[in-house]
């Protein structure tokens, strides 16, 4: 069995993954933290609601989901002619792989973002900065070790994704067969060599992922306590 | 200059107030806590919305209701300068001050300024503050004092057309703040830069108004 096409396609899938989720959870994070009228909130309340919703919905129902939206007469698939291309493909497994995870980044970065001493912003805008100029230059680095934790937990997410996966992407050894696949693989085949060395990969790449979400926790922490003691920034 | 006669509902009473303040003038606001002297502070620079009224900065009508119009923060040039300093934690002195130098160049201009000019005009601050041996520390690592003169460096750097001091030398020990005291007189000499202060300290009131109102409870009591 070769172990070396899942683990690439997996850092493939779970890295491009990562990278959309980020943009997007940040984005979406953004803007409907700074909704202020009521139709707004409701609005944006609605759109929450459906970001959230993969994260307690059991993966292969949101994999049936996608499967009805990316299928060849799927409102997405359908775009892409009749040969269903999407679907089969890693870039399904990309799709499936930003879904389950949208909601992690989301969450972390709505909280990173509130967290944020408003007075940083108001005294920006007082200043004269324009909203994307604070945006860049003061909310994300301040909300940084929030989103990057964030970041991490997208990336384990999609680099555990399976069922999800399976049902968009399938199980094609060398095309769409990630690591958690692949290991699935190899149990039911009974090669417990390839599934020892693939739960070691995997065991390897969750201490990492921990080493920062911890970090990313402690920084945020570390931020809040000394804004509220007062110091430093104010 | 600013002319402001507004109303603002607060969670137990309602702010209203009538006030102006002329070019180069110091007006101090003195109040106990919860009087709404920062509401009125933050009413004057956009952060807040009043309900009802005019406020007027430098001829310019940056709110009315009955206009509807209503200014932005950036837009009014109002220098704001907070009681906790809201300084840039993760900026060094000099960053906080040059990111208030390209905002309010921008905002004049229309345009970037050169970085040449953003570091000229940011050494002036803090040569005025004399702060310019702080330049590369973070707001982390300075003493109550020097991060409050870094908070007035910065709001100076936007070159607002007034400026707006809500309780910043409360946190002060007497030494210190007798220091940003007579910073602040320097400051004021030779400008025709309008100031707000606000207070409850009326050893510092005395030492710093041109002209002093109470308010309690959101109304002005008295203009002494």
């Amino acid at each position: 069995m070769n172990l070396l096409d899942p683990i690439l396609l997996s850092l493939r899938v779970a890295g491009l993954a990562t990278v959309i989720t980020a943009v997007l959870g940040l984005f979406l994070a953004a803007r409907l933290n700074a909704t202020r009228s009521r139709p707004g909130r409701i609005l944006a309340g609605g759109l929450e609601s459906v970001i959230l919703a993969p994260m307690v919905f059991p993966p292969t129902m949101t994999g049936y989901l996608l499967l009805l939206l990316l299928g060849p007469n799927g409102p997405v698939g359908s775009l892409w002619g009749a040969s269903g291309g999407l679907l089969f493909s890693w870039l399904a497994a990309v799709i499936a792989s930003v879904v389950v995870s949208l909601p992690l980044m989301y969450q972390s970065a709505k909280t990173a973002l509130t967290s944020v001493d408003p007075h940083c912003i108001a005294a920006a805008r007082t200043l004269g900065a324009s909203e994307r100029r604070i945006f860049w230059k003061i909310t994300v680095p301040l909300a940084w070790p929030g989103i990057a934790g964030g970041m991490a937990l997208a990336f384990a997410r999609a680099i555990g994704e399976f069922g999800a996966t399976l049902m968009v992407a399938g199980n094609i050894p060398g095309a769409t067969q990630t690591i958690p696949l692949a290991l699935y693989s190899a149990v039911e085949s009974g090669n417990t060599h390839a599934a020892n060395l693939l739960l070691g990969i995997t065991v390897a790449l969750s201490f990492a992922i921990v080493i920062v979400v911890r970090w990313s926790e402690r920084r945020t922490a570390a931020s809040r306590a000394h804004r509220l003691a007062g110091g430093g920034s104010r | 200059m600013i002319q402001a006669t507004c109303t603002r509902q607060l969670p137990e009473y309602m702010l209203d107030v009538s006030l102006s303040v002329a070019p180069g003038e110091t007006l101090v606001i003195q109040g106990e806590s919860g009087a709404g002297k920062t509401s009125l502070l933050e009413c004057i620079a956009g952060l807040a919305a009043p309900d009802c009224g005019t406020i007027i900065i430098n001829q310019v009508t940056v709110w009315s209701s009955q206009d509807r119009i209503n200014l932005s923060p950036q837009e009014r040039a109002a220098g704001f300068v907070f009681q906790d300093t809201a300084l840039f934690p993760h900026m060094s002195a000099r960053e906080n001050v040059s990111f208030a130098v390209t905002a309010g160049y921008r905002r004049r201009h229309e345009t970037v300024p050169q970085k040449k000019a953003v570091a000229a005009l940011a050494q002036q601050e803090f040569e005025r503050l004399g702060i310019a041996h702080l330049a590369h520390a973070r707001p982390r690592m300075l003493s109550g004092g020097e991060r409050q003169r870094l908070a007035l460096a910065r709001a100076l750097a936007a070159q607002p057309s007034v400026l707006l001091l809500d309780e910043p030398f409360s946190a002060l020990d007497r030494k210190t703040r007798e220091e940003m005291w007579r910073i602040v007189r320097e400051l004021k000499t030779g400008t025709r830069l309008s100031l707000v202060l606000v207070t409850h300290d009326h050893e510092e009131a005395q030492v710093l108004a041109d002209r002093i109102l109470q308010i309690d409870r959101g109304l002005i009591h008295d203009d002494a």
